[in-house]
Formats: structure tokens, sequence, C-alpha cells
């Protein structure tokens, strides 16, 4: 596999993000559950980082490279119900210039977000 | 060892939160992610009727009800340990699966819980695939719930063609590498689900091929480039400029739909979406739109024929009526000359001749389409 210059957070693969990816240049809310307060660096790590031997089944490597986000509280709120995610806390992420690219993926206001190297991801974030 | 294959993501977060599956025989399972273990991920799979994941899908049902219906009370956990696309084994479990402690979802996990005000939106997030919606507005249904079967009959046929065309122009776009990792063989092909929704002549599709594991497929592909064509609908002044942007099959099957509508009285408005979208896009055109196109593309029947270069043996010709036979690798083709085109005389029979033509394309009563080669110029190859 061939990576893209270290300009994201993770080594991302060729064509990753999609083109369909908008490039965040305006300030907006996102909610990721995490599981530190306040929140960690680590509460920012994809899957992959999180488990870099996981084998990949129904996704791809690019998104399975970006991080989870919801746009809105109560889509979060209600993904926290599931098993996996018992324990988990909802993190409000404010996103400005500078904190990389995301796009539409799955239902609702779930969103994929490919975070920048140089955006600070605590600073940014608080538990609500 | 009981096994199954997913079917559908049907909840993501870093990871698949909840899935649709399938065992040999057709029976239909759910599976809800629990933490992992020894890094892999870890699901709890029960049986479910398809009535009751219908409901899950549509937010009307949550995950714990859904689960704790198991038929038989039999439940499975499940490892993603195998590679991609290797069935799932489900190791059976023992015990009341309510007494399943932090593997079950707690109460309320829904898909979502707020209301769709959106049909097509709705129909996809329960099928888990892209749907396609139109409704006619033809004389008959003015009065009472009805509509000539020659007008539903050629609708479907017709918007069918177009949604074939723009699925081939969409795809023509594609780079190879794309092309190669993506099988858009009858991605644009459609199923009627629902003949008529009471009220209206509402008539819902779905795609006919399964959708990826999101629910995305090859004909919201095609009815993309759909929804580019149908913009002209909105610029009848602008119709001769914009449809060359489609010349061909395509510019030919919408102006064929748009001649069809303008025929029977009626307009189209059309909807659709596939499960992950924000929400149904729209489209269609009044039946004074379909008239004002119809007479603005009157006289360019030509955009929509079909660039067409053969390459074969001069098999057979009728000089006089200006028929003529090609044998290429792909066997007969047969033609004739096209108004202006080249005089026949002088190609000889067996001999290796490029030809360059335009191909028309109509569709017959029963839906076949009857191809037309115009020969426009040829020269030895």
């Amino acid at each position: 596999m061939v990576y893209a210059a270290m300009l994201y957070r993770e080594p991302l693969p060729d064509d990753c993000p999609p083109d369909a990816a908008e490039e965040i240049s305006e300030p907006r809310i996102v909610y990721r559950l995490v599981w530190h307060n306040p929140p960690a660096d680590c509460d920012f790590r994809s899957q992959l980082a999180e488990n870099p031997d996981l084998v990949l089944h129904y996704v791809t490597e690019c998104q399975a490279r970006g991080l989870s986000v919801y746009l809105t509280r109560a889509d979060a709120e209600r993904r926290a119900l599931n098993g996996r995610l018992h324990g988990a806390m909802v993190g409000e992420v404010t996103l400005n210039r500078g904190a990389g690219r995301i796009a539409k993926t799955g239902t609702r206001s779930h969103h994929t977000w490919w975070p920048l190297a140089d955006f600070n991801v605590t600073q940014n974030s608080r538990v609500v | 060892m009981k096994t199954i294959y997913p079917t559908a993501i049907l909840d993501y977060y870093d990871g698949v939160l909840a899935f649709e599956g399938r065992d040999a025989i057709g029976g239909h399972y759910i599976g809800a992610a629990v933490k992992p273990e020894g890094g892999y991920d870890r699901y709890l799979i029960t049986g479910a009727r398809p009535e009751r994941l219908r409901q899950f899908r549509s937010g009307a049902l949550d995950l714990l009800t859904l689960l704790l219906e198991a038929p038989g009370g039999e439940w499975y956990i499940a490892l993603t340990k195998s590679d991609p696309g290797n069935l799932l084994e489900l190791e059976p479990q023992a015990g009341n699966i309510a007494d399943a402690g932090e593997l079950l979802p707690l109460p309320g996990y829904t898909l979502d819980d707020s209301p769709i005000d959106d049909l097509a939106l709705e129909q996809a997030l329960a099928r888990n695939n892209v749907v396609f919606e139109f409704a006619a507005q033809p004389p008959e249904s003015a009065a009472a719930h009805r509509i000539r079967m020659n007008t539903l009959g050629g609708l479907l046929l017709q918007v069918q063609q177009v949604v074939k065309y723009a699925h081939q122009n969409a795809v023509r776009e594609l780079s190879d590498s794309a092309k190669r990792s993506i099988d858009t063989a009858g991605g644009y092909l459609m199923d009627v689900v629902v003949p008529a929704t009471p009220g209206s002549y509402r008539v819902i599709m779905e795609a006919a091929q399964p959708p990826d594991l999101f629910g995305y497929g090859e004909l919201a592909r095609a009815l993309e480039r759909l929804d580019a064509v149908f913009a002209i609908a909105g610029h009848p002044d602008a119709a001769l400029e914009m449809i060359q942007n489609y010349r061909g099959r395509l510019a030919g099957s919408f102006i064929k739909l748009m001649a069809f509508l303008a025929v029977n009285h009626t307009g189209l408005e059309y909807s659709w979406a596939y499960p992950s979208a924000k929400a149904a896009r729209y489209g269609g055109v009044s039946e004074a739109g379909a008239r004002r196109l119809t007479a603005a593309l009157s006289g360019s029947s030509h955009l929509g024929r079909e660039p067409v270069t053969l390459v074969g043996e001069f098999a057979r010709v009728n000089r006089s009526r200006g028929d003529w036979g090609l044998l290429t690798d792909d066997g007969i083709k047969t033609g004739v000359i096209a108004d202006n085109g080249p005089s026949l005389n002088g190609l000889q029979v067996g001999k290796i001749y490029r030809f360059d033509c335009l191909e028309d394309t109509e569709l017959d009563a029963a839906g076949r389409e009857r191809h037309t080669l115009y020969l426009h110029s040829f020269e030895a190859a």
C-alpha cells in the first residue's frame, strides 16, 4: 500500500479521503463518543490505529482510518446505548479551518472525519 | 457449526455496530456489536423475523427488544476472525439471552426515532436499498384512481430505458481502475415493489441488484445522472444546448420519454434515495414542460443517436435500397445509408472496411430494443 503525504493524523491510503469529502473551512460542532473526561488524545484514534492487526470486514481502509462523528448530540447519545459502546460519554468537538476533511457516511447524521495532524483535538473538545 | 453471511450494515461507529445477515437457507439474523475480544470485533447474534427486522431498520423497534425475541431463545456469539468475505461462524450460547448482561444493548438503542416525511428516504431505510419512485398525473387519474395500461406500461419501460442509459453514461466517465473495481453489469435494473400507493399513481421501485453493505448501489450512480439530465426540464430555452452533453443513447431515451409524456398528457415527478442519503432527491417535468421540451428538441433526433464504429468484411449490399451488412467480430451488423450519407457504389463485397455510423434505438411495445445503424462514412481497413 502506498501512503499519501503525512498531512493527516494517521497515514491514509491512496485516494483517501475521497473526493466527496469536504474540506472543513467554517467552524462547526460535531459529536464523538469519548472515554475520558476531559477528552484525551487516545479518544481520537481510528479503529485501525487502535488495533493495527484488525482484519477489516465490510469497510474500506480509508473509512477505518477516519473517525466517526455525528452532527447531532442525540445521534451520538443513542449509539452509547450499543453494547460495544457501554460507558462512553458524548464529546462535543469544534472543528475549525485546518481540522481536516469530513464526509457523510452511514445513515442519518453519521460522518467520517479525517483530522489533519496539526489540528489539536483535545483543545477543541469537551464532554457534554 | 452454523454460519451466516452479512447482507447489510445497519449502523456504524468506528466499526460495525449492527448488521443484518442470512444463513444458507435464507433465515434472517441480526448482529449487535459487543466489546471486542482479543483484537477481534465480536457480535451477539440471533435470528429475527423479517417484519421485526424491517421495524428495527425503520426505527420503530429497539435492538434490545429485537434480540430478546430470538426465535427458540437461541443466541450466538461470532468473532470476525476469518478473512473478509468468509462466512461468520456462530458459537451457540447457553442460558437465557435476557441474562446476557453487558452483551446486550441498553433499551432505546434504535436506528432512528425522528419522523421521516420523505417517502423515498423512508422506503430506502426500510428496504436498505436504493429506492426510486415516480408519480404520473394523466387525465384519467383526475376523476378516479385509475391509469391507462398503456400509459403505465409505457412509463415503466421508458423510465427504465433512460435510467439504463444514464448509468452507461455515468460509468463511461469512471477511470479504468474504478470500472475494474466495481460490478456495473445490470446495476441500472429496477424492480417494481409497490405498483401504486393508495391515493396516487406513485410507483415505487428498488434496485434489482442488492446494494453494498452501506446501502449504496450502482442504481444510485444512474439516478445521479438522471437528475442531471432532468435538470434540462427547468431550462427549455437552453434544452438544445444542454442535451448536447448527453448526446447518444441517453439523449435519445430522454427525448423519447418527453415525447411519450406529451402524447399521453401527463407530467412525471420522481424522487429517489439510498439509505445513507441526507434526504431524497427530486426531479421531474410537468405535462406542459414535456410539451415545450418536445417542441424545443424536435428536429434534433440525431443527438439521440450513438456514434458506432464497425470494422469487418463487407458481406452484403442492396445498392438500390441502400441496405448493407458488415461481418464483424460480433456477428453480422446491418444498416442503411444515412441521409446525405455516402454511396455504396464502389464498395467490394469480401473486402474489409471501417464504417462510421450513428445508431438509433427504439423500444417496441414489449420493451425490446430495436437498433438501426445509419452509415455516415467509410474507409478501407
